[in-house]
């Protein structure tokens, strides 16, 4: 059995002041990467801080600047939360992919983009959304783009004594369907293989794509083909995903079938957001 | 380093206060030292659902979760379903559908049909697929698990 110390936070400056002074301590929120990973040996910890109870962690609402996601928020809870459901059901759609039902009444989306896997499901939902993650530490606060977060396969852009307290997923909303396509072994309980979202702005697109890079990333070339250059043949478009993309081969599929499985999923995300 | 700590909690409707090993997952702490060997361990890894127990209420994976943060919450195990010698009605639906061969994914689907039935009273095939997804079985008795949690839905 794996022997560590164990700090329960009921307030977010003492979970801050734990990050700060100890070595080797990880935070504990839902525990399902945690917790696998320690028993595999990815994680050696000294002390796991549980954030999972503190107040200010499991703030879920919306006000005049967005839709605000605490860090101590399950996914469950964020699926059914109205404002998400109603104005950015593309990452209801990214959150619910993830594992089981059981798994998400502990799963956070701050474990998942913290966990900073590039097949995270509830991060390309939050890149096409111009998410921003408020960062916290005993020093005080900042705030970045999900974009910058992401910093490689495990890597997050967090220093030493910060934690992520909250989501925010900004107005304006979009204006338009967006969907979220994930291809997995199973159809549920697995990670994605590739993983794209395709939002919908008004007449542009904006499409994020997980497990193909060291980060998600943005398909450019291809928005920029239709948002840019007014490409009507979607097939042609999703082609171009290729030049955004270095996928790897793996124990989910090959570099060729993830190569394969992206356009295709790009053209039905294009099809499906802009109509064929 | 803190190797015990002591936690205060409710076990299938009675109040206990015990020691738990920081780092034993829940998984154990119940079958080890609350002797309910009822909850399964498969996978331990999240993916298989034997485990499911009802923490607050809501199915959770108990091979994912620590000992220590069974303190102040509500635990349900299988053996917690029954009410005076009386088995629950998802139990009794399971038996007549004869949803189970070996049995070993049972006490998780039942656990996890049950805290459906709470939410969703009358759930669509849709809302069982969602909330079994976790629950894998090995025999392959899905459709019967499906009718098994149809027929409690209906009987309420
Ligand atoms: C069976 C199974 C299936 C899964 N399927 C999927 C899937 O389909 N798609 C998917 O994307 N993921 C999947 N996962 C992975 C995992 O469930 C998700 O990544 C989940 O969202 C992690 O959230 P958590 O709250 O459990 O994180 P935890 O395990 O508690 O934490 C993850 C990491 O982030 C750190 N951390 C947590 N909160 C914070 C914070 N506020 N600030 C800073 N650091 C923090 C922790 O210290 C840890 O290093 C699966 C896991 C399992 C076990
Ligand atoms: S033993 Fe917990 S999910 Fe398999
Ligand atoms: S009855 Fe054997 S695993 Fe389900």
């Amino acid at each position: 059995m794996l022997s560590y110390d164990y700090v329960k936070c009921n307030d977010l400056r003492l979970a801050c002041q734990e990050l700060e002074e100890g070595e080797q301590v990880y935070l504990l929120a839902g525990g399902t990467d945690l917790i696998v990973g320690m028993r595999g040996g990815k994680f050696s910890a000294k002390t796991l801080v549980d954030i999972k109870d503190v107040p200010e962690l499991k703030v879920l609402e919306e006000d005049d600047r967005g839709i605000t996601v605490g860090a101590a928020v399950t996914l469950n809870e964020a699926v059914v939360f109205a404002p998400i459901r109603d104005n950015v059901p593309i990452l209801a759609e990214g959150c619910h992919s993830v594992g089981s039902y059981s798994i998400r009444n502990r799963a956070t989306m701050a474990g998942n983009i913290c966990n900073a896997s590039p097949a995270a499901d509830t991060a390309a939902p939050l890149y096409c959304l111009d998410a921003l993650v408020n960062i916290k530490s005993s020093e005080g606060s900042r705030s970045m783009p999900i974009k910058d977060f992401f910093a490689g396969p495990g890597k997050t852009a967090l220093n030493k004594g910060e934690l992520v307290q909250s989501i925010l997923i900004p107005r304006p909303y979009p204006e338009g369907k967006g969907v979220y396509l994930k291809a997995s072994r199973t159809g549920s309980v697995d990670l994605a293989t590739v993983g794209v979202a395709v939002q919908r702005w008004g007449e542009e697109v904006k499409i994020a794509i997980g497990a193909v890079a060291a980060t998600p990333v943005r398909a450019f070339s291809v928005e920029k083909a239709i948002n840019e250059k007014g490409e009507k043949n979607y097939a042609d478009a999703a082609r171009l995903v290729h030049d955004d993309i270095s996928p790897i081969t793996d124990l989910r599929g090959s570099r060729e079938y993830r190569y394969h499985m992206v356009e295709v999923l790009v053209r039905r995300g294009l099809e499906q957001t802009l109509g064929v | 380093m803190t190797e015990k700590l002591v936690i205060n909690f409710t076990v299938n409707g009675e109040k206990e206060e015990k020691e738990v090993i920081i780092g034993q997952t829940l998984l154990k702490f119940i079958r080890d030292e609350l002797h309910l060997t009822g909850t399964k361990e498969g996978c331990e890894i999240g993916e298989c659902g034997a485990c499911v127990v009802l923490l607050d209420g809501k199915p959770v994976n108990s091979c994912l979760i620590l000992g220590v943060e069974l303190d102040g919450k509500d635990l349900i195990t299988i053996e917690g379903l029954s009410k005076n010698g009386e088995l629950d009605r998802v139990q009794k639906a399971f038996i007549d559908h004869a949803a189970f061969q070996c049995g070993y994914c049972t006490p998780g689907m039942i656990l996890a049909a049950r805290a459906l039935l709470d939410r969703k009273p009358n759930p669509t095939d849709e809302d069982i697929n969602e909330a079994l997804s976790g629950n894998l079985c090995r025999c392959g008795a899905y459709q019967e698990i499906r009718e098994a949690v149809k027929a409690s839905a209906e009987k309420k």
